[in-house]
């Protein structure tokens, strides 16, 4: 590792910390600013004084706001966020544990919307040129303008409730039975990837329509390479770059999409988590999956961004220049 | 969304054709005013006459599929009339995406504005507090207001707006910056204006057409967040007709009377579909530079 990509990891590092610490200061104080007293949103507003007192002394809400600050971050660290209040569960443990389906759902999706895009630019830049161009900018557009939810539902009623193809809902962990697992994952990975992979099909087919007439390809069938194969080598990488950003990019928005999808799918991830504490005002349940979500699109974020430097030194020294 | 701008047009012949075509609506425009005309209309219209009154009940009449006469789209399970809660959500819809939008609109490029010509110390703090907050994904935003607020349509507002802000913000602080390292603006320097009128009188009408075609793009995530928040029981509350509650409603009759998921759906896509296209028509439209992609749809 030259010094280079050390100075390079080690910017983007403290760009991560930055950002980490203005986004768990930003849920903390959300809540609290919109929300004020912490009990009162526990209990309700017509609490009896003594009740709530008694649940700050529990909750260690009596305690100066950097005080709880810095406890919550610690917990994350220590592994201890606590219980729920009402449902009795150990929070980090829950977090952890309801991270798999989620994550599966929202990186399963990544790759699934990578790999129709890939299929479905590619086809549509070597074949048919005049009108499968306006077809993908159609399907495009309707891809973004269709909800995840309501695609999600449609699936349903025709793969499951009409053919009986797959399960309506539930989920399998997937160490415990890897086929029924990804067999009822199929449907809420399907519905959450349509949209995404609307968007990348317009970058895949212009990135090969791109290539089409550059002299490489000449040179690359000259010396004996078809047309075909010339333009999907060379398409791809030239479509690699701007895929990779696009993903990192959509990788926020699966995941909130992952948060809808569950309550469609009744898949017990952190969607379902959050929603049920959000019902229950659990105010330390909320403010922690909502910064391990941050967190994950801001690790991704950081890695994105080293690769992108490692990859291009342009990149990594105009950012050096301070472009921020 | 804004990145499907790259996409680029090879119809052969466009440049040609650009120069006579300039002030011609590109098909996305048309398209786009067509779609927003007829969800606004209806939305307009639902305030004046509904086929029934969006609370009336009909017991008798519950569940009737579409095409049972007097209920062209069928009925829910209190027999209450589709056409009627679709016309009265759309109003539902447009007001949560419009006040959202509109409110983090202006803060959105006030905060822009003051970043762009602020020292480069606060311009990096802003600019990556601004990066931060796009990040946070809005369904998390709106999931956090809704602990501290009541869940409904205030929540789904308040939620939006948070989510929009550092968007927009964002979008302006680039092309803000652009316009102040111009000519004209160091000629405004000299002459005696201050830094607030050239920011306001010189750089934002500058950078109005990225601020216009944001906002429509705006209106469309803002319809199907608003769906989303309500299809999760966060967003518009019973009695509130919305387009995603009925969806909600819809989904534990999935077998019994899959129409009534079908309706709320299509809805929600017109109104998406609709306001997406006035933002590319309109990006196209406004930008001189980029009216060789006229050709796209």
């Amino acid at each position: 590792m030259n010094s280079r990509t050390l100075a390079l990891i080690s910017r983007e590092a403290l760009t991560l910390l930055v950002s980490a610490i203005i986004g768990s200061l930003v849920v903390f104080g959300l809540l609290r600013m919109l929300g004020g007293d912490v009990a009162l949103m526990i209990l309700g507003q017509e609490a009896a004084p003594e009740a709530a007192e008694a649940l700050r002394e529990e909750l260690g809400l009596n305690r100066p706001w950097y005080v709880q600050y810095f406890a919550w971050i610690g917990g994350f660290l220590t592994g201890d966020l606590g219980r729920s209040y009402s449902g009795g569960y150990d929070i980090f443990e829950q977090i952890v544990v309801r991270f798999g389906p989620t994550s599966l759902l929202a990186f399963g999706s990544l790759f699934v919307s990578i790999a129709i895009a890939i299929v479905v630019g590619t086809y549509s830049a070597l074949h048919n040129k005049d009108w499968t161009g306006a077809a993908v900018d159609v399907a495009a557009q309707l891809g973004i303008a269709i909800p995840n939810f309501w695609a999600g539902l449609m699936l349903v009623y025709v793969f499951a409730v009409l053919l009986g193809w797959f399960p309506a809902g539930g989920y399998v962990p997937l160490l415990q039975d890897p086929g029924g697992s990804l067999h009822s994952l199929v449907l809420p990975i399907v519905a959450l990837s349509l949209s995404s992979a609307a968007v990348k099909t317009r970058f895949v087919r212009s990135a090969m329509l791109d290539v089409m007439d550059e002299d490489y390809i000449k040179t690359a069938m000259a010396k004996g390479r078809t047309f075909r194969s010339a333009v999907i080598t060379h398409g791809l990488r030239n479509a690699s770059i701007p895929v990779l950003t696009i993903s990192a990019l959509q990788l926020g928005s699966l995941l909130a999409g992952a948060l809808v999808i569950e309550n469609v799918f009744v898949i017990p991830g952190l969607g379902r988590l959050l929603l049920v504490a959000v019902n229950g005002r659990e105010v330390m349940v909320v403010q922690s999956v909502a910064f391990v979500i941050l967190m994950i699109i801001l690790v991704m974020n950081f890695v994105m961004d080293v690769a992108y430097g490692l990859l291009d030194p342009r990149i990594a020294d105009k950012k050096a220049a301070g472009h921020g | 969304m804004a990145e499907t701008q790259t996409a680029t047009s090879r119809s052969p012949g466009n440049g040609k054709t650009a120069a006579r075509t300039r002030r011609r609506w590109p098909t996305s425009l048309v398209l786009g005013v067509i779609l927003v005309g007829l969800v606004v209309g209806v939305a307009l219209l639902s305030f004046f006459w509904t086929p029934y009154n969006p609370t009336a009940i009909n017991v008798r009449a519950r569940l009737s599929p579409p095409g049972t006469p007097g209920y062209p789209f069928g009925t829910d399970r209190v027999g209450r009339d589709l056409v009627t809660q679709l016309m009265v959500g759309a109003r539902n819809s447009l007001y949560v995406s419009i006040v959202a939008t509109f409110v983090s609109i202006i803060i959105g490029t006030a905060i822009g504005l003051f970043t762009a010509a602020a020292a480069p110390r606060w311009q990096s703090i802003v600019t990556r507090a601004v990066d931060v907050g796009v990040a946070i994904p809005g369904i998390i935003v709106a999931l956090v207001i809704a602990t501290a607020l009541q869940p409904g349509n205030t929540a789904s507002i308040v939620a939006i707006i948070i989510w929009f802000i550092p968007v927009a913000a964002r979008v302006a602080i680039g092309p803000a910056k652009q316009v102040l390292t111009l000519d004209f603006v160091e000629a405004a320097y000299a002459y005696g204006r201050g830094k607030m009128f050239i920011l306001f009188n010189h750089v934002l009408p500058n950078i109005s057409s990225i601020v216009i075609v944001q906002a429509s793009v705006m209106f469309a995530i803002g319809i199907l967040a608003e769906a989303a928040l309500s299809f999760i029981g966060i967003g518009a509350q019973p009695p509130t007709a919305s387009w995603g509650r009925l969806l909600k409603e819809a989904q534990s009759l999935i077998d019994v009377s899959p129409s009534m998921m079908v309706f709320p759906g299509v809805a929600i896509m017109v109104a998406v579909l609709g306001f997406n296209l006035l933002g590319d028509g309109l990006r196209s439209y406004l930008d001189p530079r980029q009216v060789f992609r006229q050709g796209d749809a």
